[in-house]
């Protein structure tokens, strides 16, 4: 279920955009380049990255082509509560068919740093990061009951069953800005 | 070969790949060519022009098969040339070929009725036989040439074009409308794709036209009428009157400034942006650097009127005079001599004429929508202006509504501070594309919008430029490198073309449009809106081309003879065409296209003679009763009335002579014979083709 889309108003002022980026003294593209998606101004709008992006297909409104258009025009608190970034499933065949190497997929995970670095992480990005820490897959294991019935240990032989590599992976992450922020319960 | 062998006609089909053989069953009109009268062979080829295939004709013809050719293919237009020369390889005079176009006239015109294509065209062969029975033997005929040339228009494509020609050694004479030559481009701050400043480049050129030897330039002057053709056009010019003698004028601009305030009028230069004197020189760098007086605009002072009266003050007696006289060193505005309204006019001969004359930028008046009676709402041309040094603003960036002001306190000597602007706004396609104005693309303008852009953010990097596309075009070289230079300087490129202009209170307009990528109405509150609107054909353009005898398209601009294979030749032989009065075009291809043509004029020219078809007119003495009807309608004055035996009697000039039949079916006694249209020619082909289908045997 997509979430109805809130943040990016009907009718687009582009002058007040420009006069906060003014006030503010950041312009979203600079924040956004700073944060891996360097080659964002390149970008000439061709859609190609659209025509393959499976979130375009399923009905988000804010992939890629769109997304980076919005930031060049300025938008940025607009598009904080948007979750379409937290659903980019690193297919990287927008990187593959970009003829201008802007690497959409890029773009989308700095929007997300972005999100992060503005406390602005929507419920679906949250239940992943809460997987990612109790069971090292961002992706909720819900096939435990299913692997039993087929003779399978309950838990896929990855980082779930490995208590070691676990432990490591939470010390990682009890490491990263991700702890600062407090948003998920890191014990041990 | 006799020429008075009876007719053995060979007629060869061309199937012009599918072009022909898609629509028209070839077989069954060769079958049925075979039974016309007189026709002694029939072939059908995949491509007759090719080389294999003119081959076929000229086998037949050397070994006696045939003695007349028939072609059934394409255009005479482009392929009769081709074919005759072939029948003239072969030993067959020329002339006794005829050309039957089956397939502009038959198989694409009727390309989805296939049965009646073929019926169709075997009617248009029949007759073309029934003609080619009748085919006389004729000789070419050579005129001389004259070798010199008029340019007209003394823009960028009039310039190379002179220039071109009179280092090649030809007389040019250059005739300008304007005071001085250079045209739009001198308008232009810098040009496009790399930026270098329009009068750095251009003015070395206008120098280099007025001192060169073989340049007659003529600025302030008008072609008047043009008679003649091809080689030994006359032409009558109108040198305006400049009222300043250009012997005296050194172009110091003394006279510019005393020039009272009630004769100001909007300096065309400026695109209106400025006030100019009636006396003026066009801009700084003019070519030539000459005044002449606007008399429209002038108020004559004292009562100065050129019309030779010498006004004195009733106290003291001495001379009245205008402040320009006043100030002028030289005595050149000198007002006491008569100087004729009607200017004057010089006659020329020349053997071919150049067209350059350019285009005029839309009015933004016409689209409301756009709020354009606005200060701040200008055209593109007016934001180069505002961007040029040469400009009302002298290249300072400021709201065309501060520009009074502005030029108010630099008269009183003051310095003022204006606001500086902080948005700017490009509108594209005003007027361009839009079915109610102009259904083309001018094409230059997506080029100078991003340039006008690109100029700004780097001058002044924390202005905001939007910029209001339907689509970016930059089909040339290096022009979407550009783009995307421009793109990342951070102007912001929209996708949509705006719908509308709304002043709000204070100076600042509203821009509402639509951004198509993100899916959004959008508004812009800026300080000047710049409107793309189209490149015009001038309204003089079609006078011009009447004048000329030459054809103008639908949209206004002059036609070329063909898209691809003619493209700055026009419909009327030895006047050929360059620049924007084709068509909009960026100064890349002006300046190639009046390349092409100065070299097409010299290739015409350069022999001294040409060979000419001898498809003229030919009056008979013996029928001839001397009525002059057909005098004053010979569209090339080729046909006098002279005595002959006591008799006048009618009498065409060949050399004038364009063989375009008006004379001939006017007379009265069919004294007149056009050499490759007799009667008895064009009524066989009638006859054949009235009677069709009984004539199908």
């Amino acid at each position: 279920m997509i979430e109805p889309e809130e943040g990016v108003p009907t009718i687009l002022n582009l002058s007040e955009i420009s006069e906060r980026e003014r006030e503010e003294e950041e312009k979203v593209v600079d924040i956004v380049r700073e944060f891996g998606a360097e080659n964002l101004i390149y970008c000439m709008q061709c859609g190609s990255c659209a025509a393959v992006c499976p979130l375009a297909r399923v009905g988000f409104e804010w992939y890629n082509k769109k997304l980076i258009k919005a930031l060049l025009l300025g938008l940025k608190e607009e598009l904080l509560d948007d979750p379409t970034p937290w659903a980019c499933v690193a297919c990287n065949r927008c990187t593959e068919v970009c003829p201008r190497r802007v690497s959409p997929f890029e773009v989308m995970f700095a929007v997300r740093r972005m999100m992060v670095e503005e406390f602005a992480i929507p419920t679906l990005a949250i239940e992943g990061l809460r997987a990612l820490y109790e069971y090292g897959h961002a992706v909720y294991m819900t096939g435990r009951e299913a692997r039993k019935k087929v003779g399978l240990p309950e838990k896929p032989p990855s980082t779930d069953s490995d208590e070691k590599a676990l432990k490591d992976l939470k010390t990682i992450l009890r490491n990263t800005k991700l702890a600062e922020l407090g948003l998920i319960p890191m014990n041990d | 070969m006799s020429n008075d062998e009876k007719p053995k006609i060979g007629v060869y089909i061309c199937h012009c790949g599918e072009n022909i053989a898609g629509a028209v069953d070839v077989k069954a009109v060769a079958e049925f060519a075979k039974t016309l009268p007189d026709v002694v062979v029939v072939r059908d080829y995949l491509f007759m022009c090719s080389d294999p295939g003119q081959e076929l004709i000229k086998q037949d013809i050397k070994e006696g098969l045939v003695n007349r050719v028939v072609v059934a293919a394409c255009t005479p237009r482009t392929h009769e040339p081709i074919f005759r020369k072939a029948c003239e390889d072969a030993g067959l005079n020329k002339y006794y070929f005829e050309m039957a176009n089956i397939r502009d006239q038959c198989s694409w015109a009727h390309w989805h009725e296939k049965e009646k294509a073929t019926e169709k065209a075997k009617v248009i062969i029949a007759s073309a036989v029934a003609k080619a029975r009748l085919l006389e033997p004729l000789e070419d005929r050579y005129i001389d040439l004259k070798k010199e040339v008029l340019v007209i228009g003394g823009g960028i494509a009039g310039i190379f074009a002179s220039l071109d020609l009179a280092n090649a050694g030809f007389k040019v004479h250059l005739v300008e409308k304007s005071p001085s030559i250079g045209g739009n481009m001198a308008k232009l701050d810098k040009t496009f794709p790399t930026n270098d400043c329009s009068a750095c480049i251009l003015t070395p050129l206008m120098v280099e036209v007025a001192n060169h030897p073989n340049i007659n330039l003529l600025t302030y002057s008008e072609v008047e009428s043009i008679t003649g053709s091809v080689g030994n056009f006359k032409v009558k010019v109108r040198k305006k009157q400049t009222y300043v003698d250009w012997n005296k004028c050194t172009g110091c601009g003394a006279c510019l400034d005393v020039c009272p305030p009630k004769a100001r009028v909007p300096d065309e230069f400026n695109e209106g942006m400025s006030l100019r004197g009636a006396i003026y020189i066009p801009f700084p760098q003019a070519v030539p650097k000459k005044a002449v007086v606007d008399m429209n605009a002038c108020i004559k002072c004292g009562g100065r009127d050129f019309s030779g009266k010498e006004p004195r003050k009733s106290k003291s007696g001495k001379p009245i005079l205008a402040p320009c006289e006043r100030v002028c060193p030289t005595g050149a505005a000198d007002r006491t001599p008569y100087r004729d309204p009607n200017g004057e006019i010089v006659e020329l001969e020349v053997g071919a004429i150049i067209v350059a004359t350019g285009y005029k930028v839309m009015d933004k008046s016409y689209f409301k929508e756009f709020s354009p009676h606005h200060p701040n709402v200008i055209t593109a041309m007016q934001m180069e202006r505002l961007i040029s040094a040469t400009g009302p603003s002298e290249g300072k960036l400021i709201k065309p509504s501060d520009i009074p002001k502005l030029l108010e306190a630099k008269k009183k000597g003051e310095k003022i501070e204006v606001e500086k602007p902080k948005t700017i706004t490009f509108i594209s396609c005003v007027g361009s594309r839009d079915n109610r104005y102009h259904t083309y693309c001018s094409r230059v303008c997506c080029m100078y919008m991003l340039k006008q852009a690109m100029i700004l953010k780097e001058k002044y990097p924390d202005l905001d430029i939007y910029i209001f596309f339907i689509d970016v075009r930059t089909p040339g070289k290096e022009f979407d490198e550009y783009y995307m230079r421009c793109r990342q300087l951070g102007i912001k490129i929209i996708k949509g073309r705006a719908g509308g202009i709304q002043v709000l209170p204070g100076d600042k307009l509203l821009v509402k449009g639509y951004d198509a990528e993100v899916c959004r109405p959008v508004e812009v509150i800026t300080d000047i809106a710049v409107l793309a609107t189209a490149i015009e054909p001038d309204n003089t353009l079609r006078d011009l081309a009447r004048t000329l005898g030459i054809n103008v398209g639908a949209e206004g601009f002059l036609k070329e003879r063909h898209t691809k294979l003619y493209p700055v030749d026009t419909m009327t032989e030895g006047i050929f065409i360059a620049g924007c009065a084709q068509g909009p075009k960026d100064i890349p291809d002006s300046v190639a296209q009046a390349k092409a043509a100065a070299a097409s004029a010299m290739s015409l020219l350069e022999p001294g003679k040409m060979t000419v078809e001898p498809l003229i007119s030919e009056v008979d003495k013996e029928k001839c009763t001397g009525c002059g009807v057909c005098v004053p309608l010979c569209p090339y004055g080729a046909i006098s009335l002279v005595k002959h035996e006591d008799k006048l009697k009618s009498e065409i000039n060949p050399a004038l002579c364009k063989g375009c039949g008006v004379c001939t079916a006017a007379c009265p006694s069919k004294a007149i014979t056009l050499h490759g249209f007799t009667y008895e020619q064009v009524l066989a082909q009638i006859k054949t083709i009235a009677k069709w289908p009984e004539i199908q045997t």
